[in-house]
């Protein structure tokens, strides 16, 4: 598959929220400020671009040679839980700065669905490494785009008026429908 | 058979790794500045997550 094709396929025509409905825990926890969006987002694609890599290779170096392939989920789930910490700890030495803008973020990452969704989706598609570096980049791309774009749309609602019984999560869930039809849109695209 | 040792051995591992890396990042002290660093709560609505509980109770919670 076109690298190009690949990109804009997995960060507008098969955005991870707003079509398949993955990681919309945070989607909807983590938007209503658009810092807390802007460093979620920085941090989700820091975290599923390393883990989605370090899956590939643990997959294709080990498991495949040892007919463990079954045995993908749980070491998935380990080295992701692993790599985030590492990441916590690298940076923590590395750059207080960068700890600081992402520090927080880190340990809600562990229990993000879509990085695990990432790394299992690479297999999936018996995606080369090239294709799955371009996808372990677009998808947590797209999450960020579209996160940005909520926390936005959500800042601009806090100082509306909006009827009681839907403040809150009920006019977000609204908003992310819209989205989610306005970015079908995209769907001829590739 | 012995692809079920090496599954055990490989899931051992991997637990192993995680323990270890759990401890050496709570052990690897917070660089200076980033001590009180608090999680922006006001911002977020996930109210079961670690970082919220380590609150002060009380405090109001939005989201």
């Amino acid at each position: 598959m076109n690298l190009l094709t690949l990109f804009i396929s997995a960060l507008l025509v098969n955005n991870i929220i707003l079509t398949h409905f993955i990681g919309m825990c945070p989607f909807m926890g983590v938007s209503t400020k658009l810092s807390s969006a802007i460093g979620m987002g920085i941090a989700v694609i820091f975290v599923i671009f390393g883990a989605s890599v370090f899956s590939y290779a643990l997959y294709y170096l080990v498991l495949v040679p040892l007919g463990l392939e079954y045995m993908k989920l749980i070491t998935f789930i380990l080295l992701i839980a692993a790599f985030v910490q590492f990441v916590e700890m690298f940076i923590k030495k590395t750059s207080p700065q960068l700890y600081k803008s992402l520090g927080i973020y880190l340990p809600l990452i562990t229990t993000n669905c879509c990085v695990l969704y990432v790394a299992l989706d690479n297999i999936t598609k018996s995606y080369s490494i090239w294709e799955t570096m371009v996808n372990s980049i677009a998808v947590p791309a797209g999450f960020m785009m579209v996160m940005v774009i909520f926390a936005t749309i959500r800042q601009r609602l806090a100082g509306n008026d909006i009827p009681e019984a839907f403040q809150g999560n009920p006019i977000a869930f609204i908003i992310a429908a819209i989205m989610a039809i306005a970015f079908s849109a995209f769907a001829g695209l590739v | 058979m012995g692809n079920v040792v090496y599954a055990i051995l490989i899931a051992a591992g991997l637990v192993g790794l995680t323990a270890w890396l759990y401890k050496a990042n709570h052990d690897t002290p917070v660089p200076a500045g980033c001590e009180n660093l608090k999680p922006d709560c006001a911002g977020c609505g996930l109210t079961n997550c670690s970082l919220r509980r380590q609150e002060p109770k009380g405090e109001k919670e939005n989201g």
